[in-house]
C-alpha cells in the first residue's frame, strides 16, 4: 500500500492531529501550572506567569485559604508499595513463566487465571478485598490489603514479559549447564537469570508505573492512610487551583527521570550484549 | 534438521513414575503455585465474597449475613439504577465504538504505511508516553481544556469557527466521553498497529498483481487481518470503560453516574451490600462482553 | 560401559525411537547416522536424561540411571549450536562445570585455573580465555564447547551434529582434531551426525538409525563394504541400487540386458554397485568377471580429490561414478555421448525382496 500517497499524506495528517489530541491536555497543563496565584484559577487567560503553585507544593508561599496538597506522606507510601508491589510481582510472574516453559496439565485454566488479575477492575477487586477484610476483621492498609491486590494486577504483566523472554529463549543453553553436573537450581542462577535479565527490568518497569498510579484499587483497601493517587482523587471533591497542575507537571518528570533510568539501564545491557556479538570474527588459531 | 525433534518438548504430565519424587515431577506446579495461591486468595476470594455479600441482608448502617435478594429486588426496581446501568453500557459502546474509530486510521499509518521500524517504534513510544502521568492528572488535564473559557472554545473562537463558547463542552456526559477516548484509545492503536506491521508484504504485492483494488485489499486482506488485534484493543478499552468511576466523576461534575460512581457512593455509605450487587452486576457485564470477544480471537495465540 | 535396552520413545503418533538396543564400549568412538527424523537426536536425549523414554533400560557400567536427572548422570553433551554462555568468557564457560557442579565441585581456585587452561590448551584455544562467545568464530566455539564438556570429565561425550554448523574446510581440520582429542583423553564419544563422511571418517564403530530403528552396528569400512540393508545403503550415499530381477541369464533389469551375477542369488531383487568401484570405458563389450552396463554422460562435478560422474540408465535412472584424482586424471565426455560403466563383480552386492542383503560365495566367484 506504499504507492498511494495521497492517502499515505492523509493519514500522516491525520495521525498527527491524533498526537496532539493526545498531547493537547499536558501542553495546557503545563501552561496552565505557571498561572498567577493565589488569586489566578485553572482557567485561562493567564493572569500573569509564575512560578506561584510550584512554591505553594512546597509549602515556600506565606498561607492562604489554599491548603498545600497532602502530597509529602502520601508520596513517601505509594513509592514505598510501588516497589514491594514490582519486587513480588516480578518474582511471582518470573516463576510462574518458567513453569509454562513446559506444557502441563493445568495450564490453561492457570494461565486465564493470572490473566484474569489484570483483566477483572479494580474497583470490583477492592470492593470484594474490603468486604473479605471487613468480615475478617482485618485492618484496611496500603501495605496489606491494598498491596496484595496492586500485585495481583501487576503480576500478570510481569507473567506475559517473562513469557515473551522465554520463548526467545534457547532451553539448550540450560540443558548445557545440567549436562556439566549443574542443578537446575544453580543452572537458573548462574545461566538462566542472567541471561533473561533485561526482561526482568522490563517487567519491574511495569510493576513500578502500574501500582505508582493505582487507585481503583487502593480506594477501598488503603484504609486512612492515603496513597499519592488517592490524595489526588481527593482533590476532586473540593475545587481545583494550578497546584495541581504544577504537580503533575513534576510527577511526569519524575516518571521520564524513572523512564530515563530505565532506558539507560536496558542500552547499557544492549550495548554490552553488543560488544559480545560483534568481536572481530577471527580465524582459526 | 534436528529442530521438529527437540522441539517437541513432550508434556511431562506423562512422566516417568520412576523419575525423582514428586516434585520433579510436577516441577511445573509447583513453581505457577506461589502465582496461583496468590491469585485465589486475593482475586477469586474477594470476588466470590463480593457475590456472597450482595445477598446479605443491608440495614441502615451495618450489614448481617442474613441471605435475602432484597438488594436485588432493590437494584432492579429502581428507575435510577437501572438507568445507571444503560447509561454505563452506552457509554461504553460510544467510547469502544470512537477508540475504533479515532484509534484505527493512525494505528493504519503507523503499521502499515511506515516503512522504517524506528520511526514506528518512536510513533508509538510516543503515544504511551501519557501513561508516564498519573491518570488521575491526565484526567483533571481536561477541565482547562473544554471549560467556558476553556482551551477548546478559545481556539474555536479564534479560529472563527464559533462565535459564542460552547456551553456543553465541560461537565456532560460529552466530556466524560472526549476524556475516556483520549486516555483509552492508545489500547487500541497499539494491538492493532502491532497486528498490521506483522502482515507480510507479500499477500498484499500478490493481491496487486491479480488487480485487486485498493478498497478490495484493504476489506479482504488488511482488516481481516488487524481483526485480532482490534479485538484485544476491545477487551482492554472495554474492561477499562465499564470498570470506570474517575473520569465520570472528574468531568461530569457528578453528573454522570456510572455504576462505577455508584458503587463509591454506596460504599461511602456503607452499604456494603448494595455496592456488592452491583458490583456483580458489572462483573457480569463485563464478563459477557469478554467471552463474547474472545470467541472472535484465542487471546493466548494473540499474546 | 552404556547399555541401552529396548529404548523406544514416540510422540503422538510419530515414532521416535522404536526398541532400540545398544552397548556402548569404553574408550571407543561411536558415531551415530541417520537422516533427519530418524530420531538420533531424541536417542542422545534420552541418553543425556533430557527426554524420558516411554518403554527401555539405560544402564551405565550396569546400573540404571533412567531415574536420575541429567545433572547426575555424568556424561556431557556438545550440542549443535555450542549453546554457549553468552554473558561469560570463555574461561568462565569452560570453568563453570567445575565450579557449580553438584557433585565434587572444585572450590580451589588454583585448581579450577589449572585444569581450566589445559583443557583450553587441549583444544588450542590457549590465550582465548578473556574472550566473549560473540568475539569467536563458528570453530572457536565448536571448541569451547568441546572443552566445557570434557574438563568435567564426563564418562561418555554426548556430540549432536557437532560440525553442523561448520564450513567444510573446517569441519574436516575438526575432524582430525576431534579424534586426537578423544585418543588423548580416553573418553569414550557418542558422536550423532547426518552426513555420511563424517561417520565413515571418525567412527571406531558406527550405527545407522532409521525411522527409530537401529539397522546397523559395526566399523564404518564393513558398513560401507557391505551394507546389511537397502537402506543402509541409500543413507550412506555411496551405492547405485538398481531395482530388478534375477533370471537364468544374470539380473533381469527393465530396458537393459541382463547384468552379470556375481554369485547363484534367485532371491535377489535389487544390484548394488559402489560409486568407487564402477568405471566409465566407451567399449560395451562384455568381459569375464565384469559387470558392464549402457548409459549416457550427463554431468560431472569436481570435489577436491575426486570426480564425480553423472550418467543416466536407460529407464532414465542416474547412476554415480567417483573417481579419485591420485588414481586417473579427469575426463571428458560430450554432452548425450554413449558410454559403458563397467565394474568388477567382486565389489557388487545383491538385496533379496525385504532389502536384505544376500551373503555370497567368495569374492571373484565365476557368474
Amino acid at each position: 500500500m506504499g504507492d498511494l500517497p495521497i492517502l499515505k499524506r492523509t493519514l500522516a495528517v491525520y495521525t498527527g492531529l491524533f498526537i496532539v489530541f493526545l498531547y493537547g491536555p499536558f501542553v495546557v497543563m503545563g501552561i496552565l501550572s505557571f498561572q498567577a496565584g493565589p488569586e489566578g484559577g485553572p482557567q485561562f487567560p493567564i493572569i500573569e506567569w509564575s512560578t506561584y503553585w510550584y512554591r505553594h507544593l512546597f509549602g515556600l508561599t506565606e498561607a492562604t485559604r489554599i491548603a498545600p496538597l497532602p502530597i509529602r506522606e502520601a508520596l513517601l507510601r505509594s513509592l514505598t508499595l510501588a516497589f514491594a508491589t514490582t519486587v513480588v510481582s516480578t518474582v511471582l510472574g518470573t516463576l510462574t513463566a518458567q513453569a509454562f516453559r513446559r506444557n502441563f496439565r493445568g495450564s490453561g485454566v492457570i494461565f486465564y487465571l493470572v490473566i484474569l488479575g489484570m483483566m477483572v477492575p479494580g474497583l470490583l477487586l477492592g470492593l470484594g478485598q474490603a468486604l473479605v477484610a471487613q468480615n475478617l476483621g482485618i485492618d484496611r492498609s496500603w501495605w496489606g490489603t491494598a498491596f496484595v491486590l496492586h500485585v495481583v494486577y501487576t503480576y500478570p504483566f510481569a507473567f506475559l514479559v517473562m513469557l515473551a523472554i522465554f520463548n526467545r529463549f534457547d532451553p539448550r543453553v540450560e540443558e548445557a549447564a545440567w549436562s556439566l553436573g549443574v542443578s537446575p537450581a544453580v543452572t537458573f542462577r548462574k545461566v538462566t537469570f542472567p541471561m533473561v535479565f533485561p526482561g526482568v527490568l522490563s517487567a519491574m518497569l511495569f510493576g513500578f508505573t502500574l501500582s505508582y498510579d493505582e487507585f481503583p484499587r487502593s480506594l477501598f483497601t488503603a484504609g486512612s492512610d492515603v496513597t499519592l493517587p488517592l490524595a489526588i482523587y481527593g482533590t476532586f471533591a473540593v475545587e481545583i487551583h494550578p497546584n495541581i497542575f504544577a504537580f503533575g507537571v513534576l510527577s511526569t518528570l519524575f516518571s521520564f527521570t524513572i523512564l530515563a533510568i530505565y532506558g539507560l539501564l536496558m542500552a547499557a545491557s544492549v550495548r554490552r550484549a553488543r560488544i559480545k556479538a560483534s568481536g572481530i570474527q577471527e580465524d582459526e588459531a | 534438521m534436528t529442530s521438529s525433534e527437540t522441539l517437541t518438548r513432550p508434556a511431562p504430565a506423562a512422566a516417568d513414575p520412576r523419575a525423582e519424587g514428586w516434585f520433579a515431577r510436577n516441577r511445573s506446579l509447583v513453581l505457577a503455585s506461589p502465582g496461583v495461591a496468590w491469585m485465589v486468595l486475593f482475586l477469586l476470594v474477594p470476588l466470590g465474597m463480593m457475590i456472597y455479600v450482595s445477598f446479605w441482608t443491608q440495614t441502615t448502617f451495618a450489614i448481617n449475613s442474613t441471605l435475602t435478594t432484597k438488594s436485588w429486588v432493590a437494584f432492579f426496581s429502581s428507575d435510577t439504577y437501572v438507568g445507571a446501568l444503560l447509561r454505563t453500557l452506552r457509554l461504553w459502546l460510544t467510547v469502544l465504538a470512537l477508540t475504533f474509530v479515532i484509534g484505527y486510521p493512525t494505528a493504519l499509518f503507523i503499521g502499515r504505511f511506515v516503512r522504517s521500524k524506528s520511526i514506528q517504534t518512536i510513533l508509538l513510544v510516543a503515544c504511551v508516553i501519557p501513561f508516564w502521568t498519573s491518570f488521575l492528572i491526565r484526567v483533571l488535564a481536561w477541565r482547562p481544556m473544554l471549560g467556558r473559557e476553556g482551551a477548546v472554545n478559545i481556539v474555536l473562537e479564534n479560529l472563527g469557527i464559533i462565535s459564542q463558547p460552547i456551553e456543553t463542552l465541560l461537565f456532560t456526559e460529552t466530556s466524560v466521553i472526549i476524556g475516556m477516548v483520549q486516555i483509552y484509545v492508545v489500547f487500541m492503536v497499539g494491538p492493532v498497529a502491532f497486528m498490521l506491521a506483522r502482515i507480510d508484504d507479500s499477500l498484499i504485492e500478490a493481491a496487486r498483481d491479480l488487480g485487486a483494488s485498493a478498497w478490495t485489499i484493504f476489506s479482504r486482506i488488511i482488516f481481516p487481518l488487524s481483526l485480532p488485534g482490534v479485538v484485544v484493543g476491545a477487551i482492554f478499552v472495554s474492561v477499562m470503560v465499564l470498570g470506570e468511576f474517575a473520569t465520570a466523576s472528574a468531568l461530569s461534575g457528578r453528573k454522570v453516574n456510572l455504576l462505577g460512581n455508584i458503587i463509591v457512593s454506596q460504599v461511602g455509605s456503607l452499604k456494603w451490600a448494595f455496592a456488592a450487587v452491583i458490583g456483580v452486576v458489572l462483573t457480569v457485564c463485563i464478563g459477557v462482553v469478554v467471552a463474547a470477544l474472545l470467541r472472535l480471537v484465542n487471546l493466548r495465540k494473540e499474546l | 560401559m552404556l547399555e541401552l535396552q529396548g529404548l523406544s520413545k514416540r510422540y503422538g503418533t510419530e515414532v521416535a525411537l522404536d526398541d532400540v538396543s545398544l552397548v556402548v564400549r569404553d574408550d571407543e568412538y561411536l558415531t551415530l547416522l541417520g537422516p533427519s527424523g530418524s530420531g538420533k537426536s531424541t536417542l542422545l536425549r534420552v541418553i543425556a536424561g533430557l527426554e524420558t523414554p516411554d518403554a527401555g533400560r539405560v544402564l551405565l557400567d550396569g546400573r540404571d540411571i533412567g531415574a536420575l536427572p541429567t545433572h547426575r548422570r555424568g556424561l556431557g553433551i556438545v550440542q549443535q549450536n555450542y549453546a554457549l554462555f553468552p554473558h561469560m568468557t570463555v574461561f568462565d564457560n569452560v570453568a563453570f562445570g567445575l565450579r557449580f557442579r553438584e557433585t565434587a565441585p572444585v572450590a580451589d581456585p588454583s585448581e579450577v585455573d589449572r585444569r581450566t587452561r589445559a583443557t583450553l590448551d587441549l583444544v588450542g584455544l590457549t590465550g582465548f580465555e578473556t574472550r566473549m562467545p560473540g568475539q569467536l568464530s563458528g570453530g572457536q566455539k565448536q571448541r569451547v564447547s568441546l572443552a566445557r564438556t570434557l574438563v568435567t570429565e564426563p564418562r561418555i561425550c554426548l556430540l549432536d551434529e557437532p560440525l553442523g554448523a561448520l564450513d567444510a574446510n573446517l569441519r574436516e581440520r575438526m575432524t582430525v582434531e576431534l579424534r586426537r582429542i578423544r585418543e588423548a583423553l580416553g573418553v569414550t564419544f557418542l558422536h550423532v551426525t547426518g552426513n555420511e563422511a563424517e561417520a565413515l571418517a571418525m567412527g571406531d564403530r558406527m550405527i545407522v538409525l532409521d525411522r527409530g530403528r537401529a539397522l546397523a552396528v559395526a566399523p564404518p569400512e564393513e558398513i560401507f563394504a557391505a551394507p546389511a540393508d537397502t537402506r543402509v545403503a541409500r543413507f550412506l550415499n555411496a551405492w547405485n541400487l538398481i531395482p530388478g530381477r534375477a533370471g537364468a541369464d544374470g539380473f533381469e533389469v527393465a530396458g537393459e540386458a541382463p547384468l552379470a551375477l556375481p554369485a547363484p542369488a534367485p532371491q535377489a531383487q535389487t544390484y548394488g554397485v559402489p560409486y568407487d568401484a564402477a568405471w566409465i570405458s566407451r567399449d560395451p563389450a562384455p568381459a569375464p568377471g565384469e559387470g558392464v552396463l549402457p548409459a549416457r554422460y550427463v554431468a560431472s562435478e569436481f570435489l577436491g580429490s575426486k570426480v564425480v560422474y553423472l550418467l543416466r540408465r536407460a529407464d532414465g535412472k542416474v547412476f554415480e561414478v567417483e573417481r579419485h584424482l591420485s588414481r586417473e586424471d579427469p575426463e571428458t565426455y560430450a554432452q548425450d555421448e554413449t558410454l559403458a560403466v563397467r565394474w568388477r563383480l567382486a565389489d557388487v552386492h545383491l538385496f533379496d525382496g525385504a532389502g536384505r542383503r544376500i551373503p555370497l560365495a567368495p569374492a571373484g566367484a565365476p557368474a
